[in-house]
């Protein structure tokens, strides 16, 4: 590669960080080019970025989170404390438990029921099984449910060995082709009971537009960031 | 296309879309402690920082502290702003889009770049007339740009799809809407370069 062809490719990674769709190829190319041609990140091309993601559909920010950012307001005059003040609390304490005697507990619903309910509402939710490996998890078996619409999804597992969670967890992968060449997180769990069915929801750690296949590994407590895929327990595939 | 390229170019044409946004101007006030400045900004930018976030986020927890991440820097950094160089909403985007990339390549473990406020500090005294990323300069480079790019860039910026949707949207294949896509952003780039001779790549002084 001539440099001029260096710094066309370089140009053109650039953009990519700017735009963050850099591979770990690309990046460790980009890191590489940088070095010989002494080139550094160009910020005109993130402050396009900025400008144009200006106008990017927004959300409803969610309510709670504001009161994290911003302290409480400041310079508001005191409030004294007068001698009422005691009894006040302790009418406002009994009114709350007076009001705790009457709450109905919230219900959570189960993942099973969770599951049905997705299975319901929502018709084009794909469906896959599962299919165990060798050894001790040939046995395995189930499906998965996910909802590309809703970003929800539920495992429906059989005989897995039941697990330590101080040794070991299982871990769900979602491939997506359409994101990149790295499968996304869907969250640890661990198998209590062997024989099942387990109903399971995914966490997906990041949006999932078109899933080729759900993998589960074994890992260590607390799962791993990227699975060497050592030990494959079951696999659902289009 | 004739959409696309309306909603392109109408979104840099602050009078466009929403004049009150760009019109009040927060962070030369948090930066001198004005923590009204705080509520407002957040009333009024919190909604496209966490569109972006949730975009590419799913969780909704990590989301909001990917969230607070991004505003505490940019509570600390309001004083890097210079509205000399781009506009309010844009620096913040850049921020938001910058941050949850990050937390994208810490996710999937992809090599982490050095973090872009390192290269931020723009020395004092370099921002002049004539170097700002003008709105309407950046509005006639959109217009310059190719059919396929102003389509390309309004599902993606507009309408916030990513590479994957796009594909499918377009039929065009993944590889070709990445590669269409940073081209396109070169291109914008050296449109506007030919209006801005001033303007360097790293935003300053010749």
């Amino acid at each position: 590669m001539t440099r001029e062809e260096k710094e066309a490719r370089f140009e053109e990674l650039d953009a990519g960080r700017a735009l963050g769709d850099l591979d770990a190829e690309e990046t460790a190319e980009w890191e590489k080019l940088s070095a010989f041609l002494g080139r550094k990140p160009d910020l005109l091309l993130d402050r396009l970025v900025g400008e144009l993601e200006a106008s990017s559909p927004a959300a409803i920010f969610p309510a709670g989170l504001a009161g994290r950012l911003v302290p409480a307001p400041r310079g508001r005059p005191r409030i004294r404390v007068v001698a009422w003040a005691g009894w006040a609390l302790a009418a406002c304490l009994l009114g709350l438990l007076a009001l705790r005697k009457e709450e109905t507990p919230r219900t959570v619903p189960t993942a099973v029921e969770s599951r049905d309910a997705l299975l319901r509402e929502e018709s084009q939710a794909l469906r896959l099984p599962f299919a165990g490996t060798v050894g001790e998890f040939a046995l395995a078996e189930g499906e998965v449910i996910w909802s590309d619409a809703r970003q929800e999804g539920y495992l429906t597992l059989s005989h897995i060995p039941s697990n330590d969670p101080g040794e070991s967890q299982y871990q769900l992968w979602i491939v997506d082709p359409s994101r990149d060449e790295f499968p996304v997180d869907g969250g640890v769990f661990n198998i209590g009971s062997s024989a099942g069915p387990i109903v399971i929801p995914i966490d997906a750690k990041l949006p999932v537009h078109a899933p080729a296949a759900f993998v589960i590994t074994e890992e260590k407590p607390g799962g791993v960031v990227r699975s060497k895929q050592e030990i494959v327990v079951a696999v659902a595939k289009r | 296309l004739h959409d696309a390229k309306d909603d392109l170019v109408g979104k840099v044409n602050v009078s466009n879309s929403s004049p009150s946004v760009d019109a009040e101007t927060f962070l030369s006030r948090i930066a001198g402690g004005d923590d009204d400045a705080m509520r407002r900004c957040l009333e009024v930018h919190g909604p496209l920082v966490w569109g972006i976030v949730r975009r590419q986020v799913s969780d909704h927890g990590a989301a909001e502290d990917l969230t607070q991440e991004i505003f505490t820097e940019i509570w600390k950094g309001a004083s890097k702003h210079d509205p000399g160089l781009s506009s309010e909403r844009g620096y913040i985007a850049m921020i938001a889009r910058r941050r949850t990339i990050d937390w994208i390549r810490q996710r999937t473990r992809l090599p982490e770049l050095a973090p872009l406020t390192e290269h931020m500090e723009i020395p004092a005294g370099v921002a002049a007339p004539g170097l700002m990323l003008d709105r309407e300069i950046l509005r006639h480079a959109l217009e310059s740009l190719s059919e396929e790019t102003r389509r390309l860039f309004h599902l993606h910026f507009d309408r916030g799809m990513s590479h994957g949707e796009i594909a499918a949207e377009t039929g065009l294949p993944l590889g070709s809407v990445k590669t269409a896509l940073r081209r396109g952003l070169i291109e914008a780039r050296v449109l506007l370069k030919r209006r801005l001779p001033v303007m360097t790549s790293e935003g300053g002084a010749p």
